[in-house]
């Protein structure tokens, strides 16, 4: 079936270029900056994610899993007297000075637990082995710390604080919101290491017996631990990204991007298509006084639109998965462009697209066929 | 006695221009019948253009009735109006007013899509009524492409197609020269005869009168004896 629509959009390609070009501009700004977002935003939330932990309990008020406070570590007995708590145990998550070979100091993230594997922590270990942390000075240390701290080996020392570590492994993926590096070891060494942790930790980690009840457990927790919060894991996730969102004033950019995005695409899509529509207003009235109804304006607008939505998209996609690569390797992002995350921008494009080309159906739709014959 | 497939009784026209009512149309009445060439002539703001649109159902009468196939035309409803115009009414433009991004083929194929006559494929249907007025080998030619009386056969095949039992044409030929005219008006007479098909003509052309079965004057709104 002949598509009007189509071929009259088509037949005009300096116009039908720059609207895709425009959405593809709108789609790609939205897909990066959100894919950023969404990918440095997951920093603050990815150790909590990956550990094998149902609930969190952390000092009253922390804010993000990176500005951890300490408090006794006997609270970890209490958490164990649970009933419906098959494992309790205390994690450390602190900041720590790093001396690098070239005599430059830096600070570093450090994680301190005494089972790791037992908890999924580190999640990626690219070489080396968990089970050495707690044989000796060692450290595993993420393969995204050689931004910061220059390149290293197996093999390699770093004194940590006050003490000289040696590099047993390499983990990927664990990198904090705040670029800091993260290092492993064990919660003893880290422990030792500053006397604000003697007899401290930061986080207690707590796993559930099957079918017990999360919130009991977790109302148990605070009754027993009333200077702690508990947080189970998507909440404590949440909390942490939302710390940075929010004291970050990100949330606020990314929703001026998004917007502007938004408002460019809609408004060179709503013009364009505005433009066409009357520059060829004699046709529109043609297919009126041929025969065709308002629906058929309307479908003709309304195709145009998807068209034009769809072109876009698929440029932008291209564009933003060709940038997605592009900021990994130069700037040591990662844009998040999940199929979930891509099929939402296609629907709001077309949506809004959509809502762009009202403007010209507006317009129209009460064209008066008798144009044809005025002449 | 056979029955008008178009008949048009006591249609007043006027329009408002300002703080004036102009009166366009005054009380005009006529008939045509199937197989009937009619040419409605008269010099400029007679009012035979707006008579063509009401026939065509583009525009209501401010009084009067239209019946085209003995079913009274309901002016003041736009749908039933575009209905009557896709299935009842073809029409020709002295501007042809053809689709600039569709070939010839495809000008008649979106006309006969609009209509949605049931029967063979419209694109099968756009072919052989492109054959009928002589196109059968500027069937993919845009309109850019084609010559004056080409396009104004393009625009009778997209007219034609779906068989509306009325045609209208404003001015056809104006555009014309006289040859392409000439053969422009054969084919008019062709499909009236062998199609009984009522033809309404508005021109100034005097070649049209020639091929005409009556010419009709119109006058300051009224049709001239």
């Amino acid at each position: 079936m002949v598509s009007l629509a189509r071929k009259t959009l088509l037949h005009d390609k300096a116009r039908f270029l720059s609207t895709v070009g425009a959405v593809a501009f709108a789609v790609s700004l939205i897909l990066v900056q959100i894919g950023l977002f969404l990918g440095v935003l997951g920093k603050a939330s990815i150790p909590i994610e990956r550990a094998r932990a149902d609930l969190w309990v952390t000092s009253k008020k922390t804010p993000t899993i990176d500005f951890a406070h300490p408090f006794t570590e006997n609270a970890v007995l209490r958490v164990r007297g649970v009933p419906g708590v098959a494992q309790a145990d205390n994690l450390i998550v602190t900041y720590a000075p790093i001396k690098l070979p070239t005599g430059a100091q830096e600070n570093c993230l450090v994680y301190g637990l005494e089972n790791f594997e037992e908890w999924n922590l580190p999640w990626l270990v690219e070489e080396g082995n968990v089970r050495e942390l707690n044989r000796g000075l060692n450290i595993l240390m993420d393969r995204s710390a050689t931004r910061r701290f220059g390149p290293f080996r197996v093999g390699d020392y770093r004194e940590v604080v006050t003490r000289r570590f040696k590099i047993i492994g390499v983990t990927r993926e664990a990198d904090s919101f705040s670029t800091v590096p993260i290092l492993f070891m064990s919660y003893r060494n880290l422990q030792a290491l500053s006397e604000l942790l003697d007899g401290n930790s930061t986080y207690i980690l707590v796993r559930l017996r099957p079918g017990a009840d999360v919130g009991r457990v977790a109302d148990e927790i605070r009754r027993r631990l009333p200077y702690n919060d508990v947080y189970t894991r998507d909440d404590w996730a949440r909390q942490s990204r939302a710390y940075w969102v929010t004291t970050t004033g990100l949330g606020v950019q990314m929703g001026l991007t998004v917007f502007l995005g938004i408002t460019v695409g809609v408004l060179t899509v709503a013009l364009t298509l505005y433009s066409s529509a009357l520059e060829h207003v004699k046709e529109f009235a043609t297919v009126k006084a041929i025969g065709g109804s308002s629906w058929e304006i309307c479908r003709i607008i309304g195709e145009q639109a998807v068209i034009v939505s769809l072109s876009g998209y698929l440029v932008g996609l291209v564009l933003s998965l060709s940038l997605k690569s592009v900021i990994a390797t130069h700037a040591g992002l990662g844009v998040t462009v999940s199929p979930q995350f891509a099929l939402t921008v296609l629907m709001w494009t077309v949506v809004l697209c959509l809502a762009a080309a009202m403007l010209s159906f507006r317009r129209l739709v009460r064209i008066d066929p008798m144009l044809v014959l005025r002449g | 006695m056979a029955k008008p497939i178009l008949a048009v009784d006591q249609v007043v026209k006027s329009f408002r221009e300002g703080r004036q009512e102009v009166e366009v149309l005054r009380g005009v009445s006529l008939e045509v019948f199937a197989g009937e060439l009619v040419v409605l002539e008269g010099p400029s703001g007679s009012g035979k253009t707006t008579l063509l649109s009401i026939m065509g159902c583009i525009l209501g009468p401010t009084s009067g009735q239209v019946r085209i196939a003995g079913e009274a035309v309901n002016g003041d409803q736009p749908r039933s109006m575009q209905l009557m115009r896709r299935n009842r009414i073809g029409f020709v433009f002295q501007d042809y007013n053809l689709f600039p991004a569709l070939t010839a083929l495809e000008n008649v194929e979106y006309a006969l899509t609009i209509r949605r006559r049931g029967g063979r494929s419209p694109r099968e249907e756009a072919r052989r009524v492109l054959e009928a007025v002589g196109l059968g080998d500027r069937l993919n030619f845009l309109p850019k492409e084609l010559s004056g009386g080409q396009k104004q056969r393009v625009a009778i095949a997209r007219a034609l197609a779906g068989s509306p039992p009325i045609l209208l044409a404003d001015e056809p030929t104006a555009n014309l020269d006289s040859a392409t005219g000439a053969q422009v008006l054969d084919l008019f007479r062709g499909v009236a005869r062998a199609e009984s098909r009522a033809l309404v003509v508005v021109t100034h052309d005097p070649r049209v009168r020639g091929i005409a079965d009556r010419v009709l004057a119109i006058r300051d709104g009224r049709l001239a004896a």
